[in-house]
């Protein structure tokens, strides 16, 4: 398989952990000297065999139980979902079903009242939320980069959105946005502006989730990329200055491409998040995204063919469909970071 | 020891200690869910009705020596839990709360819900025959009886008592004068809705399903063919969706199910409002409600076609047909359902389907008068269903309520009523 | 005014304009939360309002809340100690034997939508009788926090030097009594990110408690949601709903900033 996430070689790096490491060898070898005498004459006879075995099979015994825990919970799911998607099976899952072949991904792929628009959305709220909570977060980070007073005050109040439950956030931004009685539609009042229908009306409700998703996951980007700021290296920018480059030209030419693979990270990790947002579509729109559907993403589509519709044959097949979305941008995005190293 | 005893117990253990173990809370499964077990696991919805008879639960285990395990969930999580625990086969589930024309056809369909129709003939002082023909009709599949109808509910009209008099103007008693008074009370007062109702394309379907039958209309004909395209279906949508998108609230939103209409009602932001009887207790009760004290109800306002309001069983109780404890399940949906038990939730302002119960003045004492009569007036030309009776009703709804939508945000009702008209044949050719 | 004290003064405009925009509308819900229906339905009364308690009391009041509390709080915790105990061990196999594979089936589980897991998961649990109590929700949790574990964890451990665990082994040490004694207390700062992070992944999950809890075992973003539609829109026993469930992960935030930050930057900043 492509590699998904892990980075290559692993090599230690010069940021944050590196006190961790220097302060440690002291303690280390306390606890070796102290230890080393006991643990030799307890372990006699079988469970000697026993630790022999599992110290030559470490790798295994280590990675083993998390590596079958996933695999039962994930390969059969997986498994059945392939299987339900080329079956008829609607109604209950133990109802008797045919055998359709491909039926059912022909049907989808051609069905461009549900299943095509709501792909469409799902790329427009992910790119959209991406690329503003990428341009932000940097300009955010570039902001919070050099250190000034009460940056604790700040790095904390960036914190709390990201941590807010979900559907909580959901809720909140529901009043804020009520178009009579919401906070948002009175400030555009105050300011003489017309008010706005927000979450309510088809045509504002997905930019209104997207804004909503942005306040809650900027920040996360900010802290990605403040930790890629922080690690670069300071010589080619006191070179460029030197030189008499502006400070625009520095980020553009100097700061931009050495924080590139760290930038791609961000959009990788965030990417695979935003395209699987649900609660706050769920919490705010519920089930089917709205009376025109306005914000039915694959994955609110997918719940609602499989709980509300009672379609396993067509939910499976749209999931499918989405895995297999998510899996090549992921593979998309590792690559280009391959490609930007 | 049987080899199946052996084995039942088996599985209890190991799946017990591995629970314990990766739990560390060892909170047991069900285990032993052999034929009549004490524990009778029931699982109801969020409503009044349901907080009634969870304070009555006590009287009914001393009475039978059974313990009642109850679940109670709200609407949307309950719909995903049947799904995906009835899916399963799971016994866990003895007694449940269903809405007969929601997901009735669908479970009966999948040989989710036992046949009760031995059951509800078996005990002659219960008296099956007391219940209304047409919540026994919701809830009876195929000729077979698969749940026993516990609440009812009718469309009536809500209204502002004191609004209507400011105005001069009396109860209207047509569609066209109801238009007509919420026009006058909108443009005296443009930050009060003339109208009010339940937006959402498909919460909505069930509160135009009485417009539709006034007007002489119904989602399909007996030949099951569609009729959404019929002038009487689209004088309906443009009636119902006109109102709200004519002297409806401001900025109104397609979101709106009944917690939001009703809670615009409440706020004292509309004159009238279509909405379930059921729920009543939501505008009149003043610690809810700031226009408690005047709030007046109506029997629905007739079309060319009269009043035809919905008369409908919204929940019952029916029995998991994979129940491990049939015969204890039963005893307690007779219980839930007695004719004691339903008059005492039925005064505590729930709607029951027992006709004794409605005949028995103190059955409706507790009702506000003119709601009273505007129920007992409803249920007499009453239509059975409030939304297209078919397997597959979440998907029908929002094919009947697109035009709806259409029209509450300016769009061409014609053209959307003559869309859904195609689509809606396309799935009752389909609909299995 | 020279260039430079312009700058600065931009650059703290700036700043308070983000302190204001993110956490602006958390102190306005807490407010709301604060509020009679009647202020609510009144914009106006933004600041200037008579506070009142009466939707939390409306909150612990009406249903079993103090119980849903309960069960967040247990489920996020053992499915967070649950997944710590198999997946800081996997993390570190996978590290240091640069098991690449292996590393991207269990970081699959975080790609694959949720949606199609729940049925197969309860048909499946429910026919090995093991669907009572907390078990498929714990279940459920850990799918969740194990490669949010694995993954923050294999960046620490790359980062230790191996050095150190071979001069332990010089001292008579196995490899597994190594890593007990030596890697592990060094990775302590990555377990405690970890730990933090699983636990408000669980205590903020919605999908899968809607559809996996029971009542008993309910979670509080589910019971959030419970709040609409048992009555009419109550919005300020919503919004003290929706303060309960996101004080605590925020005050536990508040004084874990530093490790959050760590795990959510986790493996960033390598090449």
């Amino acid at each position: 398989m492509h590699p998904l996430f892990i980075p290559a070689a692993p090599k230690t790096d010069p940021g944050k952990e590196s006190t961790v490491t220097r302060t440690t060898p002291t303690v280390v070898s306390e606890q070796t000297v102290s230890s080393t005498p006991a643990t030799r004459p307890t372990s006699p006879g079988v469970p000697q065999a026993w630790s022999a075995w599992a110290n030559r099979h470490r790798q295994w015994v280590f990675a083993g139980p998390a590596m079958v825990f996933v695999a039962i919970l994930l390969v059969f799911p997986l498994a059945w979902t392939v299987y339900l998607s080329l079956t008829d099976s609607s109604g209950s899952v133990r109802r008797a079903k045919t055998f359709v072949g491909a039926t059912n991904y022909a049907n989808v792929l051609t069905d461009t009242a549900r299943f095509w628009p709501a792909v469409g959305r799902t790329v427009y709220f992910t790119a959209g939320a991406l690329v503003v909570e990428v341009v932000l977060g940097m300009l955010i980070a570039l902001l919070l980069w050099k250190p000034f007073t009460g940056q604790a005050i700040v790095r904390v109040a960036i914190i709390l959105p990201l941590v807010a439950t979900p559907v909580a956030v959901g809720m909140m931004w529901r009043l804020i946005f009520d178009p009579t009685i919401g906070f948002a539609n009175y400030l555009l009042a105050r300011v003489g502006l017309p008010p706005q229908p927000w979450l309510a009306d088809q045509t504002t409700a997905l930019p209104t989730l997207m804004f909503v998703d942005i306040w809650q996951w900027t920040p996360m980007v900010t802290l990605i990329l403040l930790a890629g700021l922080t690690a670069l290296p300071e010589e080619p920018h006191e070179a460029a200055k030197v030189d008499g480059a502006s400070g625009a030209r520095r980020f553009w030419h100097v700061t931009l491409p050495m924080l590139m693979p760290t930038v791609v990270t961000a959009v990788l990790l965030r990417g695979i998040d935003v395209l699987k947002t649900f609660d706050i579509l769920y919490a705010t729109k519920g089930l089917g995204g709205g009376s025109f559907h306005e914000a039915e993403t694959l994955n609110v589509y997918a719940y609602g063919l499989s709980f509300d519709y009672f379609e396993y044959g067509t939910a499976s097949t749209v999931l499918i469909l989405f895995f297999a979305l998510i899996v090549a941008a992921v593979i998309g995005l590792t690559h280009r970071k391959k490609v930007t190293k | 020891m049987t080899p199946a005893t052996t084995r039942t117990i088996l599985v209890g253990v190991v799946s017990a200690a591995l629970a314990t173990s990766m739990a560390g809370c060892g909170s047991s499964p069900t285990g032993g869910s052999d034929g009549g077990s004490t524990t009778l696991y029931v699982t109801l919805a969020n409503h009044v009705w349901t907080d009634k008879i969870k304070s009555a639960i006590p009287e009914f285990e001393s009475q039978t020596g059974l313990k009642v395990e109850l679940t109670q969930l709200g609407e949307d999580q309950l719909s995903a839990q049947y799904n995906t625990k009835l899916n399963s086969g799971t016994s866990e589930i003895d007694v449940m709360m269903f809405r007969p024309l929601q997901e009735g056809k669908m479970f009966a369909k999948n040989g989710w819900l036992a046949d009760l129709s031995d059951d509800v003939t078996s005990d002659s002082a219960w008296n099956w025959s007391d219940f209304q023909a047409a919540p026994v009709a919701a809830t009876t599949v195929d000729s077979a009886v698969v749940g026993v109808p516990i609440i009812t509910e009718r469309e009536v009209l809500y209204y502002r008592t004191d609004l209507l008099a400011e105005a001069g103007l009396k109860v209207p008693t047509t569609m066209d004068e109801l238009r007509q008074a919420a026009t006058t009370i909108h443009q005296a007062h443009p930050e009060v809705a003339g109208f009010v109702a339940r937006t959402n394309v498909s919460a909505a379907v069930t509160q135009f399903s009485s417009f539709l039958y006034s007007y002489g209309g119904d989602f399909f004909d007996s030949s099951g063919k569609a009729s959404l395209d019929t002038p009487e279906a689209l004088a309906a949508y443009e009636m119902y969706s006109g109102l709200l998108h004519d002297v409806g609230p401001a900025n109104v939103s397609t979101d709106m199910s009944w917690p939001d209409s009703m809670a615009i009602f409440q706020q004292g932001g509309a004159a009238f409002y279509t909405e379930a009887d059921s729920l009543y207790t939501n505008a009149t009760d003043a610690a809810k409600s700031k226009v408690a004290d005047s709030v007046g109800f109506a029997q629905l306002p007739a079309g060319p076609a009269g009043s035809k309001p919905y008369n409908i069983p919204s929940w019952a109780l029916g029995m998991n047909a994979n129940s491990q404890n049939q015969a204890n399940a039963w005893k307690f949906i007779q219980w839930a359902t007695s004719k004691d038990m339903t008059l005492t939730i039925q005064q505590a302002g729930v709607p029951s389907a027992r006709t004794s119960v409605w005949e028995d003045p103190s059955g409706i004492s507790s009702y506000p008068k003119d709601l009273a009569a505007a129920i007992v007036a409803s249920a007499k030309v009453g239509v059975g269903h409030d939304r297209p009776v078919v397997v597959q009703v979440a998907a029908a709804r929002e094919i009947v309520g697109a035009p709806i939508v259409a029209g509450i945000t300016g769009g061409d009702v014609a053209a959307a009523a003559q869309k859904a008209q195609t689509d809606f044949q396309a799935f009752l050719d389909t609909d299995k | 005014m020279t260039r430079r004290t312009v700058t600065s003064l931009l650059r703290a405009i700036g700043i308070a304009v983000i302190v204001i925009g993110f956490l602006g509308p958390i102190v306005w819900m807490i407010l709301a939360s604060l509020k009679t229906n009647v202020d609510i339905y009144d914009p106006s009364k933004v600041l200037l309002f008579r506070p009142t308690t009466a939707n939390y009391a409306t909150v612990f009041g009406q249903s079993q809340y103090i119980d849903y509390v309960v069960n967040s709080f247990v489920v996020a915790a053992i499915s967070t100690a649950a997944s710590l105990v198999i997946a800081v061990p996997a993390a570190y196999a996978m590290a240091r034997f640069l098991m690449r594979k292996s590393a991207n089936l269990v970081l699959l589980a975080r790609v694959i939508p949720g949606v199609s897991l729940l049925i197969p998961w309860y048909y499946v649990f429910s026919n090995l009788k093991m669907v009572g109590g907390y078990f498929v929700l714990i279940l459920a949790h850990m799918f969740v926090a194990l490669p949010l574990i694995v993954y923050i964890m294999m960046s620490f451990f790359e980062q230790l030097p191996e050095e150190l665990e071979e001069s332990g082994q010089v001292d008579g040490l196995t490899p597994i009594g190594a890593f007990w004694r030596i890697t592990l207390p060094l990775a302590a700062p990555g377990i405690a990110t970890s730990t933090i992070l699983a636990f408000i992944f669980s205590w903020n999950n919605f999908m899968f408690a809607l559809v996996l809890s029971s009542a008993q075992t309910k979670t509080l973003p589910v019971a959030i949601f419970d709040f609409i539609g048992y009555a009419s829109i109550d919005w300020g026993g919503l919004m003290a709903a929706s303060v309960v469930v996101t004080v605590p992960i925020m005050a536990i935030a508040l004084f874990t900033q530093k490790y959050i930050v760590t795990g959510f930057t986790a493996g960033a900043t390598k090449g």
